[in-house]
Order: C-alpha cells, then structure tokens, then sequence
C-alpha cells in the first residue's frame, strides 16, 4: 500500500517534469503517432491489393498490429525504468546505490525514475489501427469479449515488461548481451503483428515453448475474430495469456531479486 | 553502553577477470576467463560507542569505500560480521537503510529536475516522517546551513556547496542515530568546507549523532574527529586518538621567536636552530627528548621576546609519512 502510494507520487514528478515543454511533447506524440501509423498504412494498401495473407484480411491483421502496437506503447511508457540503456549507466554512475539506500522496495523505485509518457504516439498508432481493423472486419462483440480485449493488453504489457526485466538484470553481469533482448522486445511485437500461419514451424515452436508470444496476441485474436485455430490446441488456448503473463512476471522477478544479490556481492 | 556499530574480522574478496594480452589473449580470456583474486578489505576490527564521531582515513584504493558500503547495505562481505543499530545491513537492507544516513560527496540523492524542497518532500514520504517533526527538523537545517535562498531552486541548478548542502540535510531528515558521510567537502572552497564542518559539529553535539567520516581533507578530521581509523592496504593499521598519533609519529616542534634585540646571539642547549630572520628565529626540537614547555622557560628567562609560537608538524604530513614509510603494522600483527 505504502509502495503504490509512493510509486503515485514518483510518477506524478515524472510527468510534471515532461510536460514542461508542452509544445515539444504534443508534437512528439502526434508525430509518431500519425507518421509511424503511415507505414501500416501503406502495407495494408498492398496487403489489399492480394485479399489479405494465409487466410487472414486486412482488417483482421490491422486487429493483431493495433492490439499488439497499443500493449507495447504502453509497456514502453510504464517500464522505461527498465530499459537496459538507461538502466545500465545508472548502475556504473552510482545512481542505482542511491536507490539502495533508501527504505522503500527498490523494483518500485526503478520503476517510479521514468515514465515516457511521450510512447503516448505509438499507442495512439495502435489505436488508429485497432480502429481501422475493426472497421474493415467488425468483431461480433460479446460482454466477454469486451471485458476480455482489455485482459489481453494487460497481458501483453506485463509480459513484455517481464522481458525488459530480465533484459536489464542482464546487465549486471554484462552489458554485450542485451541486444539479444532487444530482438525478443522490439522483434516480438513485430512478429506479434502477423498471424502465426505465416512463420515456419521451427519459429512458431519457438513463439510456443520458449518465449510463448503465441498465446499474447494470436490466438486471443482467433478468438475475437471468430476465427478456427489451424494447430489444434486446446479451445481454451485464447484465454491462457493472463496466465502466460503471470508466469513470466513471476520469473522475471525473480531473476531481478537474484541479480541484486549478485551486483550486492560484486559491487559491479 | 552497548555499541552501535560492531564489526568484527571484516573481509571482501573481489574476482576479477585478468586480461591477458594479445588478442589471442583476449579471445581466450572471454572464453576461459582466468579469475585473479583481490582482497579489498581484510580482518578489520572496530566498534563504535553511541554519538562517537570517527574519522575513516587512508590513501586511494585502501578499502575505505569498499568498507562503507558494506556497513550501508549495499555489499555483502566474503566473511566476519557487522551489527548496525541491531541489524546485519546487507540481510536486513530494507529496514536497516530507515535507520541510517548517507552523503556520498561525489553523488547527489536528491532529484536532478525537482526544486530542492520537493526532493526532501518527497523523502518524507520515503521514510514516512512524521509532518511534525519532518516541518520542524527542515525549519532547523535550512536555517544551520542557509538554504532559504535555493530551496526552490532545482538541483541541476545548484553550485556544488549548496548541493552538498541540500544532501547532508536530506540524509538526515529522519533524525539517523548512525551517519556516514563520505567525502562530505570533495571540491568545495574553504568558506563552503568550514559552514559544511560547523554543521556536522553541531548536528554531533546537539543530536548525539554517531558519524562516521571518510575524507580526504585531513583538516575535517582535525576538526571534527577525536578519534581516526586508518585503513591500508585493505587492513587496518591504527584505531586510536588523532593527538596521541602525531605524538607517537612526529615528535617535532618547530619553535619560533621574536627577539626584541634584533642582534642578539642567541643558543639553547642541545635544540637546532633551523633558520634566522633578523630577530625571527627558528628551532627544531624533539618533543620526546626535550619538554617544550621547560625550553620555553629557559629561553624567556635568558632573552627579551616580544613573540613567540609552537608548532606542529602538519597532519597531513605525518599520515603521508605513515603510508609511506609503512610505520605502522596492521592490528593484531605488531
């Protein structure tokens, strides 16, 4: 209670001191958002010109890139705290010690030093494109499903910060390794924006077994899309996601725990 | 009374990979790396009374810094044992770090874009300080160390001596019985380093803090600390009183007088004149052979002086003497 009322307050700092330069911020967010959203745009134009890709219509993979667009905007903006390039100089600059000194949870104060609120573009991008999917192939919308769409994102949030987690505890031991995380984060949502159909069966098992972003994005949109899911997993395969999330929270968190205890005895 | 700080056969080894050279050399070091060990601090003993305040001396690399983040929590030792204000800090880190206070000179704790003022507000929060007395020890500090004119100001703004400033009063706004300043006056002018000094004096005195004060600048630890730790080498090699010290290592008085009668020959038994200016002359005398205060009687008897003056040797040479010179043995092994 008392680390989320303090995480409000280190928050409210973050976004006081970003919208100093108000002018600069608006025209950030609305720039990436209306620029990048362009590149989709232009995809989906060919993409039209072919009825879509391995069974999939346009709008149905405007529905994948904007969910998968929207969840990652916002894990860039609630776990930026996290992002091993900022990360790893406060560690070598002493600034991470000073978190330690301090008797407040030191996850929620890595968290509370940054909040981009400037990653608001890339989810307006996300949402222009939900919207664009949406109006090109209507979902039959149930209550389930609309409680559900938000589950989903949250899912994807919490996973992906779960891998800027692991990312960043990397970098106590190393600083080299981290592009290989850079290729699960800012790849993942690249390759959570196109139905799995289209992967060879090395990745897909890959996306399955290893890192499960199978169950983030795809098949939650099988779901909502009503479409048949063409590997024949379980019928309750869209709703593991929460779970998947949960789990790699979970784990993530503990390698955290594991590599303050390492920094704690190397002092490096 | 019970001690407040115990260490007991302290101890830090680091592993660090050793490069070899070539670029063979660096391939084989990044796939078998040859782990050489370096011991940072060994079998260092001391404990301190309640409201004790005690200079932490030695040369670059002697395991001073090693040492106090290991007593602050923020490393844990290869062996021996420390109890801090009845807990193990690298165990008990969390609630221990409620309990102290930390300036690192080098660093600031405070927020870099945040007024002054919203930093410690928000450190209230942190260490949920009671309002009352969180309004009453801010009134305090900001008047002992004149902060009025940049409290509002944000920190990147801040001259160094002010952000020294603000951080000694934001590591000690939970009123900490255990305080460890490091460094506390690195790059400061003479004017900044004396208000940063009087105020460290005052907080000692008036609040009963216990500090503990890693420095440079021998003139803080002459100062302030009574009592001084000297660490070399990773060891500890004297844990006593500044005065008895630079009795023990440097003897020396350098007596210099004033004679009224500027062509006066002038002789004391067995004492060296090291120089002579007109009337202004210099000896050099052993305090452990001679009594200076014996010398002194003799010499105004004899000759009409209008000044005279005692003086040590400085502090700073006497411990650069002892790094050097290796006059002192570790603890234990003399």
């Amino acid at each position: 209670m008392r680390s989320l009322t303090l995480y409000r307050r280190l928050l409210s700092i973050q976004l006081r001191s970003q919208m100093q330069y108000r002018m600069s911020f608006l025209m950030d967010v609305l720039s990436t958002g209306l620029l990048n959203g362009t590149y989709f745009f232009s995809v989906a134009l060919v993409l039209n010109r072919f009825g879509g890709v391995v069974g999939w219509t346009v709008g149905e993979v405007a529905f994948l890139v904007g969910v998968a667009e929207i969840a990652f905007g916002l894990t860039d903006m609630i776990f930026s705290g996290f992002d091993a390039d900022t990360f790893s100089p406060m560690v070598r600059q002493g600034q991470f010690d000073q978190l330690l000194l301090r008797p407040v949870n030191i996850t929620v104060q890595v968290l509370g030093s940054s909040f981009l609120l400037r990653r608001l573009g890339r989810i307006l991008q996300g949402v222009i494109i939900l919207a664009y999917g949406l109006w090109m192939t209507p979902v039959v919308w149930t209550a389930a499903k609309s409680l559900y769409l938000p589950v989903v994102i949250a899912s994807q949030v919490v996973l992906m910060g779960a891998i800027f987690i692991f990312g960043t505890t990397l970098t106590f031991w190393t600083i080299e390794r981290v592009e290989a995380v850079n290729i699960l984060t800012y790849g993942g949502v690249e390759m959570m924006g196109y139905p799995m159909d289209i992967y060879s069966k090395g990745m897909r098992r890959f996306f399955t077994y290893v890192v499960p972003f199978i169950f983030m994005n795809y098949y939650p949109a099988l779901y909502f899309l009503g479409k048949t899911d063409p590997f024949g997993f379980p019928a309750a395969a869209p709703f593991f996601a929460p779970l998947v999330a949960a789990a790699g929270m979970g784990l993530a968190l503990w390698f955290w725990r594991w590599g303050i205890t390492h920094y704690q005895s190397t002092g490096s | 009374m019970k001690p407040i700080l115990r260490v007991r056969d302290l101890e830090k080894v680091f592993w660090v990979n050793k490069r070899r050279q070539g670029i063979l050399g660096s391939a084989l070091s990044l796939v078998a790396p040859q782990m050489e060990k370096v011991t940072a601090v060994s079998q260092v003993n001391f404990s301190l009374e309640p409201g004790e305040m005690v200079g932490y001396l030695g040369p670059n690399g002697a395991g001073k810094s090693t040492t106090i983040k290991i007593l602050t929590g923020l490393l844990v030792p290869s062996g021996g044992e420390v109890e801090a204000s009845g807990f193990v800090p690298w165990k008990q880190r969390q609630a221990y770090v409620a309990h102290i206070g930390a300036v690192f000179g080098q660093r600031t704790t405070l927020w870099w874009d945040l007024p002054v003022i919203d930093s410690f507000e928000l450190l209230q929060a942190m260490y949920s300080i009671p309002a009352e007395r969180f309004r009453r020890n801010l009134r305090e500090f900001t008047e002992m160390l004149e902060m009025e004119r940049f409290i509002n100001t944000p920190v990147r703004s801040l001259s160094l001596g002010q952000r020294m400033r603000a951080d000694l009063c934001a590591a000690l706004l939970h009123e900490p019985p255990l305080v460890f300043l490091d460094e506390p006056t690195i790059g400061l002018d003479v004017v900044a380093k004396e208000r940063i000094r009087q105020f460290i004096q005052k907080i000692h005195q008036e609040r009963g803090t216990t500090i503990i004060l890693t420095t440079h600048d021998l003139s803080d630890v002459e100062k302030l600390c009574s009592r001084v730790l000297i660490l070399d080498q990773g060891q500890l090699l004297y844990d006593g009183s500044l005065s008895a010290l630079s009795q023990r290592f440097d003897g020396r008085r350098l007596l210099a007088v004033t004679l009224a009668n500027p062509a006066e020959q002038i002789t004391l038994e067995g004492v060296e004149i090291v120089s002579r200016d007109g009337p202004r002359v210099t000896f050099s005398l052993d305090g452990h052979t001679h009594d200076p205060a014996a010398l002194i009687q003799t010499l105004l008897a004899r000759y009409p002086v209008t000044d005279l003056e005692v003086r040590r040797p400085e502090l700073e040479v006497t411990i650069r003497r002892i790094y050097e010179e290796k006059l002192l043995q570790p603890a234990g092994q003399a």
